[in-house]
This record gives structure tokens, C-alpha cells and sequence, in this order.
């Protein structure tokens, strides 16, 4: 039987603006932490173009999310990465060390293997990918190659554990001796000491070695040590001649795909412990339904307000206003992270969620280089508007952050009423971030608002609800708290 | 093991409002008459001094050490000077310029051992040769000689050669995980076993010998000398630190004793007289009472005070009367005494008898300007609020013109509130006041439970500094107005 790939299929890679302006590498840097792996980095900016892979990835998901199926796989790819780890390193040790890394490889293993798939066959394996995978474990389990292996594994670690010696350093010369009734010295100075009181606290000496463990002196008082035990020796020799190497094919290949899923598991793990939630997004063939939605960036660093976002399918335009620093950015920005999440089949940050399987995701963020020497920004956004009308179809998501800011408000309310009517065409999703608050009275839109606090009206609450835009702007207010109102001028100015 | 404790001041937790009380009460000016420079003493001091807590039967451990250290001067001195001593030369001879070098840590924490082992005889000796009659003093002693003998400190000098590691080190090992060195035991060494037979067989022994030029081997077998020196290091500089703790504490402990002997050498030099306080239940009662910090500075005998009240769970004394006229320096003198009745020491009095050992909390202002305004009143009341949140039964709370920096009546009014509050929650207050509506009111409602001092005026209107009971009359006005007018 062969490996089936556990990742389903690849994708992708996403448009690097867009990637910026969804604010993807920051959130790719909370996943990976201090972690740099090359293939994982890439396959998390693939974005899958088949709705069934997705949902492949989205099943094994559900499988791992049962804990003991997540228990069981992530610890036997520990393992077998670790197993892996040793057989590379020991290419370049001495023999005296070889001979040991290659039992502790093999040991480590063979308890991975046999552990997983007793564990595994045991548990309601509902995905395709896990299944398959399973099966292919039972076989190479089941081998009688692989039962010897661990049989002659065992037996020589037993041998190197009878190995005790006596060391002596003096100078240059170091003596190797069969170990036999030594006197620990520490004990002694113990026993005279401790009549005094004290805790020793801070008396910790932690020494790091700063040489390893497997130099040429370290191999020399191996060989000393061989040679006053000279049977366990052969033993140890003799495993690594009869198993020169012993990881299978397709069990290597799981142990790296597989981390796919486990890095994101133990990213949302730190999130819900912080109490957010993930859930496993379904595709609808026009609705969206999310329900508590969060910024991930903002949850990580302490605090996040969740929203909700519907549609039946028969309005595709939102228009968000309201007070500034409202939260309307990042409302808009969230919703791009969980449409980009699911077109990679991950669980995305919501209470529930009910979305298309988008074809695209587009954005158009205000952007920061020079305006002088190109098109004026204008006409920037103009061209980007065009770029996206002319990729736009029935499952895009479009993404706009005060696009058509950089003109009259009466211009501006033009350019995006005409951007409307073509997205509409297309029937094409949008949300479209603007203090533009007429581009709220815009025909067959959804009009959403920043919502102020309910304890101070000055306050952002950050919460993004359906309403209408609010009547009077927030600097009109604070100029009325300092005086500078029509009637209070008058008064004062005499 | 050696165990000892000369004050029996428990967790040693600071007083809250320990910063205002050291300042408000001039305790820096008593801890430097008792330590005379010795920067020890005076830490030592300021801690007990501040104590939170001070329980009738640690009060009464310490006066009785306090006494027998009197008497027993000259050992208490030596003991505190062979201790001091011991701590000099080992911060002289151990530096761990390296903490986590074992090798570095292991000859420094030797030489330590070294230095200590050797000032243990002279303690013995000084223990041996003293009768001490206190319970601390008594225990201390009888605890050392129980756990230090002769044949403990022959072994102690023949291991710190053994820890010198002349002849290099030897320790066995095992083989664990991927084939590395492990669970390093330091043994005890074995002379050089290597006859003829072993050598010529070349079985029971596998000899290495470092290549002159391999640099990096000789590096590596460093490296593993240390390792196998860490576990023991812990244990060496354990064994130090224990030894070097128990001169720490030892000097530290009897740096208080050391501060008793100081002041009672300065009180009879000032010819003040020094009565040990004592717990008397409902009543307050001192005499001849003088004011330390007043003495110290003007190196002479100041005003005495007097004073007998009943006082069963709290009570006010209510000072109150023209400026100068010695009423700062009366809180400060009951507030000294207290403190140093709680700290087990002898109080400038003939007499002094106290109704409970609870904490002392100052309420003094804090700027010497006088304008009125709520902003200042508010940081009156937090202070005040603090220290409230903090009080027990049975402690002691001296207000110096609290509430004053707002008009007299709304400041009688809360002062009522607060000190009526306080005396029937069981506090002892000590309350410096020019607030008529309060004094009138207040001492009428409380008669039983409070009295007034005001200064003493003579027929021929000579004032004498003393305070003497006096009667809430109002007339005060003038010197109102002349406070006022004064600022």
C-alpha cells in the first residue's frame, strides 16, 4: 500500500499586497513563533483552488480536534522527527557514539510506530486522510522486519546499561576503570555540613557543558569504557551493521505534512485557552453566516471584540462607517483573515461560520509609497479598482479601505457608486471601509456602523452592527465640550 | 542542626507607614546613637524598631536578652566581633567572580570553608567560658555546642584538603542516551592503585594520555572536569553558604544586642533613666518620660512627661494649646517609647506601663505650608485612609493636627467621625488638635475615655514645657488666629 499525502493537494501562493494588506505574515508569524520551516511557511501561503481539498483538510481537522486522535499523532510525529533527527547527527560522530545514537533512533521508533498505530486503530477515524494513513501504519507495523528491529534495539540498550566505570582525571592522563564501591564525596561533605542551617537557596551550580557529549575525549573514554566491557560492546556494534537504516518512506513524509495541522491546532490551543474560539467553516452557495468572529493579531495580544457578519447572498455589499478608530479597519481585515484561513482548510476564528468557498480574495488598502512620480492617488485608485473589476466574479471577496478618499466627498461618493454597480454585475463580495457616510444611503448595499461605547459616546465599543451612520462626527462634539459652539462664542466674544 | 533565633521578631514584616513612622518619630536619630557608625546595627535596628508585629511574650524574650546581654557585655561584644570578623575574611578570601564555573566555585567556596571552619573554635570558646541566664542567649549557646565538637571540627579541616582535588578528580559514570557520559558521581579518591600485574595485563585499566598539541581535547577534559564538578559545587557552596548563613545570622542577630549595650551606655552618659516597660491591662501609665531623639540632639535631658490614664481598649489623649509649647515633641516622646517597648528595650522613663503591644502609626503633616484648600485636605484624608485600612485593635495612632487644612468646622466635624471611630474600635489615639467644635464636643461625649494635656502655664504665666491635665474651654481663638496669621 502506498503513503497517501495527508495534505489532500496543493495550492496557490497568494498575491504578496494582499498578503500584506490582510496582514498575513504577522499573523503567519503568531503561528510559526520562533519556529523556521521553509516547506510549512510556503504551504500556509498556498491558497487551494478546489473546494474539495479544503474540505479534506477541514475532515482531518475534525478528526484531530477529538483530543486523543491530536494526542496520538502529534506525539508520534515528535517522535519519528526525533528518531530522524539522531540518524542525521550520528553520520558525523565517532564510532564509539554511533554505535548508541543508532540504538536510541531505532528505539525511539519503534515505540512511535507501535504506539501510534495501537492507539490510532482504536479511535473513530471519521477523515479520509487520517483512515488511509492508519492502515498504512497497521502494515508497516505489522512487518516482521520491522518486530526485529525492535526486538535487537531492545536488547542492546539493556547491554549498555550494565556499563559503569570509574573515571579518573589527573593532568593530562585520564584513567578508565570498572566502577565498584566508590564513596560519593558530595554525600560527605553533606552529611558534615547540613547541621547548619540555611535553605542553599541560590547554591544551585548549573553547569552547561560547553563541548557536548560527543568529542574525541568523550570517544576515548567510550573505547576505555568498551573495553572493560568488552560482550555489551558487541552488541551495541553489531545492531548497527545488521540495521544500517530503518525509516519508512511514506511514515517520514506523514511526520512532516502532518505538522500542517499541529502548528495551527497548538495556535488556536493558546488562543482558547485566552477563551476564543475556533470553528470549522462550512461553504455555502451564497450565504455568509459568521457569528463572533475576532482579529486573531488582537486576541493574541489581549483583546479582541467579536462581530458578526450575514448576508442570505442577495445583497454582496457592505458599507462600514462611523467613528474613527472604531474598529471598522480591522472588522474588515478579520473577515479577510477568515476567508483566506478557510481557502487553506484551517478552522477559522469564530463561534460559527457559514461562508462561500471564495475564488479570490482581493483587497485595496490606502498605500504608503511615493504618489509623484506614478499616477496621483486618484487615479491610483482608480487603477485598482479597475484591476479588481476586471478579476472579479460570483466568489470574489473584495476588501477596500478608504478607496476614493482622495478626492471631493461628492466625487468620492461617484467613483464608488459607479465600483458598486460593477461589483454587482459580477455579484461579487465586498466590504467597503469608508467615512464616506452617503456610500451608506447607496442603493442594495448593507450598511454597517461602528458602534461607540454605551458608557462613554466619546468611546469606541468596537462593536461593527447594522444601523445608520450617526448624525453628528465626533470633532463637532469635543469642540462643543471646549466652548466653541456658535452660542457660547457669541457670549464670550463681546 | 544549629538552630538559633536572639529576637524573635518572626517574619519581620515592616510596619505599613514604617517611612512616615521612622521620619515622624526622629528613629534615625535613636539608631544612630545605638549603632555609633556600625552600619549593621542600625539595619538591624530600623527592623525591629519598624516591626509590624510584636506579640507581649517575643516583647518579654527580648527585654530578658536585652538584660543578660547587659551583663554578659564582653561576650556578646566578642562573639559579635569574631563574627564580624569571620564575614570580613571570607568576603576577603572567596570571590565568585565565576557563579557557574564549578571548578571556580568549588576553590573559592573551599577557601571560604577554610576561614570559618577555623573562627568555629573561637565561638566554642567564648560559649564555653560564658553563663548566659537569658532563654535566647541560653538556647543559642547550648544549640552550637550541641552540634560542635572537637571531632567535627578535625573532620571538617581534613575534608577541606580532600576538596582541594590535588591529585585531580575521580567519579564514576554510566552510559545513557546516545551513548553520552552520564549521572557523574564525584567519588572520594582512591590512591594511585596502579601495580605492576594491571599494567602489563592491560585489562582492568584504559590510560588516555592528551596529546601535547590537541588544544581542543585539553579543553573538552576541562569541560568535563567541570560537569563532573557541577552536582558537587552545588553541594560545596551549599555547605559554604549554610556555614557562611550561620555567621550572617549569628552577627546580625547580635548586632541588636550590640545596639543595647551603645544606647545604655549613652543613656548613662545623658543621665536618663531606663525602666523596662511593662503590659499592664486598661492602663497607660509612664513617668519621668523623656523625648530620645530631643535628648540626643540637645545632648541633654529634655522636659519630662507624666501621665496615668485607664484605658480599656482604646482611648484618646487629646493635646491641645498654644504653639511651642511642647506638644510635637510629647507625641514624639510616647511614640519613641512605644516603639522601643516593642522592640524589647529599655524606654527613657522612670516608669512605663503600657495597656496592649499593638502597631504605631504616625499621622503628621507633611508640608509646613498652611493655606487651605481641598486638594490638600484629600491627601490628608488618603494618608489617613491608609493607615485605617491597616489598624488593629489594641495599636496606637499619633495625629499631629490632623484634618487642618480645611475650616475648622467641617474638620471638627469628620475629626469626631474619625477619632470617635477609632477609640471605639479599640485604637489608642494620640491627637494634637486646634479644633474647637472637636475639643468640645468630642471630650464632653468621651469624658470616660479621654483626657486633655495642655501646656503647663504658671500663675506668673512662665511656661514650664510640661503638659498637665487640662479642660476644654474655648479661647483658643487667638491662638487660631495667630497660627494663621503666623504662616
Amino acid at each position: 500500500m502506498e503513503y497517501l499525502s495527508i495534505l489532500g493537494g496543493r495550492g496557490r501562493r497568494i498575491d504578496e499586497q494582499i498578503a500584506h494588506d490582510l496582514r498575513i505574515h504577522e499573523l503567519l508569524g503568531d503561528i510559526f513563533g520562533k519556529r523556521n520551516d521553509d516547506f510549512l511557511r510556503s504551504l500556509y501561503l498556498e491558497q487551494l483552488d478546489n473546494e474539495e481539498v479544503a474540505v479534506f483538510r477541514l475532515n482531518v481537522f475534525r478528526d484531530l480536534l477529538k483530543g486523543e486522535v491530536l494526542d496520538a499523532v502529534a506525539e508520534f510525529v515528535e517522535h519519528v522527527n526525533k528518531a530522524a533527527r539522531i540518524l542525521e547527527t550520528e553520520k558525523d560522530a565517532y564510532e564509539e557514539h554511533r554505535i548508541g545514537m543508532h540504538v536510541d533512533a531505532a528505539l525511539i521508533y519503534t515505540e512511535a510506530v507501535e504506539t501510534a498505530w495501537s492507539r490510532l486503530r482504536g479511535l473513530p477515524i471519521e477523515s479520509e486522510g487520517l483512515a488511509s494513513f492508519t492502515r498504512y501504519l497497521g502494515e508497516v507495523a505489522g512487518s516482521e522486519k520491522f518486530r526485529e528491529l525492535g526486538r535487537r534495539a531492545r536488547e542492546a540498550a539493556e547491554a549498555r546499561d550494565q556499563i559503569k566505570i570509574r573515571v579518573w582525571i589527573e593532568g593530562d592522563r585520564i584513567r578508565v576503570t570498572r566502577e565498584e564501591h566508590g564513596e560519593d564525596l558530595s554525600a560527605l561533605v553533606d552529611s558534615l555540613f547540613s547541621r547548619f542551617k540555611g535553605d542553599g537557596q541560590g547554591a544551585e551550580v548549573k553547569y552547561i557543558k560547553t563541548t557536548g557529549d560527543a568529542s574525541h575525549i568523550h570517544a576515548a573514554i567510550l573505547r576505555g569504557a568498551f573495553k572493560m566491557y568488552r560482550t555489551q560492546y558487541d552488541i551495541l556494534r553489531r545492531f548497527s551493521e545488521d540495521f544500517p537504516s530503518f525509516i519508512d518512506g511514506g511514515i517520514a513524509s506523514f511526520a512532516k505534512e502532518a505538522e500542517f495541522y499541529l502548528i495551527y491546532i497548538n495556535y488556536m490551543k493558546s488562543l482558547e485557552q485566552m477563551g476564543y474560539r475556533f470553528t470549522i467553516p462550512s461553504f455555502t452557495d451564497g450565504g455568509i453566516y459568521v457569528r463572533k468572529f475576532y482579529n486573531l493579531l488582537l486576541a493574541k495580544r489581549g483583546s479582541a471584540v467579536p462581530n458578526d457578519i450575514q448576508t442570505d447572498g442577495s445583497r454582496r455589499i457592505f458599507v462600514i462607517t462611523g467613528m474613527n478608530s472604531g474598529g471598522k479597519t480591522t472588522f474588515a481585515t478579520s473577515f479577510g483573515q477568515i476567508a483566506f484561513l478557510s481557502k487553506l482548510g484551517l478552522p477559522v476564528p469564530a463561534v460559527e461560520a457559514k461562508i462561500p468557498f471564495f475564488s479570490s480574495i482581493m483587497t485595496a488598502y490606502p498605500v504608503e509609497e511615493d504618489v509623484e512620480e506614478s499616477l496621483s492617488r486618484l487615479e491610483l485608485d482608480v487603477a485598482r479598482a479597475k484591476a479588481i473589476i476586471e478579476r472579479a466574479d460570483s466568489r470574489s471577496l473584495v476588501i477596500t479601505n478608504e478607496l476614493f478618499s482622495n478626492t471631493t466627498s461628492d466625487e468620492g461618493l461617484l467613483l464608488t457608486r459607479l465600483f458598486f454597480e460593477e461589483l454587482a454585475k459580477r455579484g461579487s463580495y465586498c466590504l467597503f471601509v469608508t467615512f464616506l457616510h452617503k456610500a451608506a444611503d447607496l442603493d442594495g448595499v448593507i450598511t454597517l456602523v461602528a458602534q461607540p461605547s454605551p458608557e462613554d459616546p466619546e468611546r469606541p465599543s468596537y462593536v461593527i452592527a447594522p444601523g445608520r451612520p450617526p448624525a453628528e462626527y465626533m470633532a463637532a462634539r469635543i469642540a462643543r465640550r471646549y466652548q466653541l459652539t456658535y452660542g457660547k462664542i457669541r457670549e464670550v466674544v463681546k | 542542626m544549629i538552630e538559633f533565633d536572639l529576637l524573635r521578631t518572626g517574619a519581620a514584616r515592616p510596619a505599613a507607614g514604617a517611612d512616615d513612622l521612622r521620619r515622624d518619630l526622629e528613629l534615625d536619630k535613636i539608631v544612630a546613637a545605638a549603632s555609633g557608625g556600625d552600619e549593621l546595627v542600625a539595619e538591624v535596628w530600623r527592623e525591629v524598631l519598624l516591626l509590624a508585629d510584636a506579640s507581649p511574650d517575643s516583647i518579654s524574650y527580648r527585654q530578658d536578652a536585652v538584660r543578660d546581654a547587659l551583663r554578659n557585655r564582653d561576650a556578646v561584644l566578642g562573639l559579635y566581633r569574631i563574627a564580624n570578623e569571620t564575614v570580613d575574611a571570607v568576603r576577603r578570601r572567596v570571590f565568585l567572580f565565576r557563579p557557574h564555573d564549578p571548578a571556580v566555585v568549588v576553590h573559592e567556596a573551599v577557601n571560604g570553608l577554610e576561614v570559618m571552619v577555623a573562627s568555629l573554635r573561637d565561638v566554642l570558646a567564648v560559649l564555653k567560658s560564658t553563663a548566659f541566664s537569658s532563654e535566647a542567649f541560653r538556647q543559642m549557646s547550648k544549640s552550637v555546642l550541641d552540634n560542635i565538637n572537637d571531632e567535627f571540627l578535625a573532620s571538617a579541616q581534613e575534608l577541606v584538603k580532600v576538596l582541594r582535588f590535588e591529585n585531580g578528580v575521580q567519579f564514576s559514570v554510566r552510559i545513557g542516551e546516545l551513548n553520552s557520559l552520564e549521572d557523574p558521581v564525584l567519588l572520594v579518591p582512591r590512591k594511585g592503585e596502579s601495580n605492576i600485574l594491571s599494567k602489563v595485563l592491560r585489562r582492568d585499566e584504559y590510560v588516555y594520555r592528551l596529546d601535547p598539541r590537541d588544544e581542543a581535547g585539553a579543553y573538552i577534559l576541562d569541560d568535563i572536569r567541570k560537569w563532573v564538578l557541577a552536582n558537587a559545587a552545588s553541594t560545596i557552596f551549599k555547605a559554604f553558604k549554610h556555614l557562611d548563613s550561620f555567621f550572617q545570622d549569628l552577627r546580625r542577630q547580635l548586632a541588636f544586642y550590640v545596639g543595647a549595650i551603645n544606647l545604655s551606655g549613652y543613656f548613662e552618659k545623658l543621665g536618663l533613666p531606663a525602666a523596662y516597660p511593662r503590659l499592664s491591662k486598661g492602663a497607660l501609665k509612664f513617668s519621668g518620660m523623656h523625648c530620645l531623639s530631643l535628648s540626643i540632639s540637645a545632648g541633654s535631658r529634655p522636659v519630662p512627661y507624666d501621665l496615668d490614664v485607664k484605658a480599656e481598649g482604646g482611648f484618646a489623649v487629646v493635646v491641645t494649646g498654644a504653639n511651642r509649647g511642647g506638644k510635637t515633641t510629647f507625641l514624639k516622646a510616647v511614640g519613641q517609647s512605644l516603639v522601643l517597648a516593642r522592640a524589647g528595650l529599655f524606654v527613657p522613663a522612670d516608669e512605663f506601663a503600657l495597656p496592649s503591644t499593638g502597631a504605631v502609626y504616625t499621622h503628621f503633616p507633611r508640608r509646613e505650608d498652611r493655606t487651605l484648600s481641598y486638594g490638600k485636605f484629600e491627601e490628608e484624608v488618603k494618608r489617613l485612609s491608609a493607615i485605617v485600612e491597616g489598624l488593629r485593635r489594641g495599636d496606637y495612632v499619633l495625629m499631629d493636627e490632623t484634618f487642618s487644612s480645611t475650616n475648622q468646622v467641617e474638620a471638627s466635624v469628620v475629626a469626631e467621625e474619625v477619632i470617635a471611630a477609632l477609640v471605639d474600635s479599640g485604637v489608642n489615639v494620640f491627637y494634637v488638635t486646634f479644633l474647637q467644635d472637636f475639643l468640645n464636643r468630642f471630650l464632653d461625649r468621651y469624658r470616660e475615655r479621654a483626657v486633655l494635656l495642655v501646656p503647663e502655664v504658671r500663675q506668673d504665666g512662665t511656661r514650664t514645657f510640661r503638659l498637665v491635665r487640662g479642660k476644654p474651654t474655648p479661647g483658643y481663638a487667638i491662638d487660631i488666629w495667630r497660627k494663621y496669621m503666623a504662616a
